[in-house]
């Protein structure tokens, strides 16, 4: 069976749309959407509405979380002190519009979500402030996976959507001065295990305008990357209409160009 | 000038096992370098005198470098140095009368000082932290799966990684192995081959367990205070 998911959708109304109209169009009912409702767009109490009146399986995202706890990430997450400012202020303008109701789902969002040996989450199982790039080191990857129990993690946070594979791995060991002197070595094989980047719906950085999503096929294991096209001067025009910064357009009307990305990614924020 | 480290962690306020491996060191040869590991606090005995020999040292003492460990974030949270949080895994673990004692071990006065230890040292290559650098409570042994290990290595990019939550002595090296990947995206497919990184992951051991390492060979010595027959060609005088 086919099942859709959606990642960071970001407050990015026709973009939601018309995500979830390509979706429907396939006849596919089962979506799953790994969070960041919130931040950057100009409409996030109608994202939260339509995903909630759609009733969709949501985990809780970076966004959504910063706004029912504070902002209290390390200064990790953002590349610059200008892209910090920005951020700051596209974080307050969210938390005034947003009504308690609207807020309250946000904070009832689990931090993820498992079905089998499906797991999502929206950046690692260990936070969702963690970036899985695609070319972070394949034992790290693989770590998050099998160290959460799962045969395929779905995840979204770096706004790129991709497909890894990891397999054929193993790691020798052996045990120095050991009480028992043995000193042959010890070879561990390890799974072969998938991560699944949704990408994202409302603010992608993968270098065209298009939104993106994945399908996931759970009898095949196929995995599609789907891009489709949405009104982006609608949203840009909402954006600068709400007094966002202008840059949040620029970015959504350019691609990735202006894509902002944390420098040291593989990161761990202590908190 | 070759470096030789002596590892210690576990002290749990034990004054008496302190003053034995000092007087091990003042024996052994070449010791550059004394480092402990956190758990310098416990629930079982009064901890103070302790505390303040660490902070000041007898004459002829090896001055210690230190790190805070499982217990004194425990202790740490629970006296509101960690904003919101609370000694909630010692709670869990041992219940609140084991979260009573450890409050009553630890004179207030000593409290600034133990928040103003770090989480860990990195040294050249290696880092030493009391479980690792995803939690202090990280429970590291030679059984833990290498996947893990692994990705503990990476997460500091060092070499060697001296651990002591577990209380066990060991020495594992990573030797080999691989791992294929293969990335596909909007502009296609990329395939990467991975080698495993030539790392160790070393338990120093805790309380009268403690770990020399020369730095120059990467040779541990797994020793125990006070006991003559296990340090014999460690250069006693
Ligand atoms: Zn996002
Ligand atoms: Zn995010």
């Amino acid at each position: 069976m086919n099942h859709a998911i959606i990642s960071c959708l970001h407050a990015n109304l026709p973009a939601a749309e018309a995500v979830l109209n390509d979706i429907d169009r396939q006849g596919i009912d089962t979506i799953t959407c790994l969070g960041d409702l919130v931040g950057y767009g100009p409409q996030p109490n109608e994202v939260v509405e339509l995903i909630r009146k759609r009733d969709i399986a949501t985990c809780q995202g970076c966004w959504d979380e910063d706004i029912i706890d504070g902002l209290n990430a390390c200064e990790c997450s953002y590349p610059s002190q200008l892209a910090e400012r920005r951020g700051h202020l596209a974080h307050q303008w969210t938390d005034d519009q947003l009504t308690d109701e609207n807020k309250s789902f946000l904070a009832s969002l689990p931090t993820s979500l498992r079905r089998d040996r499906l797991l999502f989450v929206h950046g690692s199982p260990n936070s969702q402030h963690e970036y899985l790039l695609p070319d972070m080191d394949a034992f790290a990857a693989l770590e998050r996976v099998e160290t959460a129990g799962a045969d395929i993690l779905f995840c979204g946070h770096t706004h790129q959507p991709y497909v890894r594979e990891l397999r054929d791995g193993s790691i020798r060991v052996r045990l120095q001065n050991a009480a028992h002197d043995c000193d042959q070595g010890e070879e561990l094989t390890l799974p072969m295990r998938k991560i699944v980047n949704a990408g994202s719906v409302g603010e992608p950085r993968h270098g065209s305008t298009n939104a993106t999503y994945v399908i996931h096929n759970d009898a095949t294991d196929e995995v599609e990357i789907k891009e489709v096209p949405y009104d982006v001067g609608r949203t840009c025009q909402a954006i600068v209409e709400a007094g966002l910064p202008k840059v949040f357009a620029w970015r959504l009307s350019h691609g990735f160009e202006f894509a902002e990305q944390a420098e040291d990614a593989s990161h761990v924020c202590e908190r | 000038m070759i470096e030789r480290w002596a590892l210690v962690s576990g002290l749990r306020g034990d004054l008496e096992t302190y003053d034995l491996i000092q007087r091990d060191l003042k024996k052994t040869r070449g010791v550059t370098s004394l480092f402990v590991l956190g758990d310098l606090v416990g629930p079982e005995r009064n901890c103070d005198a302790l505390l303040d020999r660490i902070k000041n040292p007898h004459r002829g003492d090896l001055k210690p470098d230190c790190i805070y460990g499982w217990w004194e974030e425990q202790l740490l949270a629970e006296r509101g140095f960690r904003g919101e949080r609370k000694a909630d895994a010692l709670r869990l673990s041992q219940g609140e009368d084991a979260v009573n004692a450890l409050l009553n071990t630890v004179n207030p006065s000593n409290l600034n000082w133990l928040a103003s230890l770090q989480f860990g040292f990195i040294e050249l290559d290696c880092a030493l932290i009391h479980g690792s650098s995803s939690d202090v409570g990280d429970n590291l042994t030679s059984e833990t799966s290498p996947l893990i290990l692994l990705d503990r290595l990476t997460r500091l990019n060092v070499n060697r990684l001296f651990t002591a939550r577990s209380t066990k002595q060991f020495h594992l090296e990573l030797t080999g192995g691989g791992i294929n990947s293969q990335v596909k995206d909007l502009n296609g497919k990329r395939e990467q081959q991975q080698e495993v990184p030539k790392r160790s992951v070393i338990g120093i051991g805790a309380g009268l367990n403690y770990t020399l390492y020369d730095v120059g060979s990467d040779k541990t010595h797994f020793l125990t205070a006070g006991s003559q027959t296990k340090t014999k060609g460690m250069g006693f005088a």
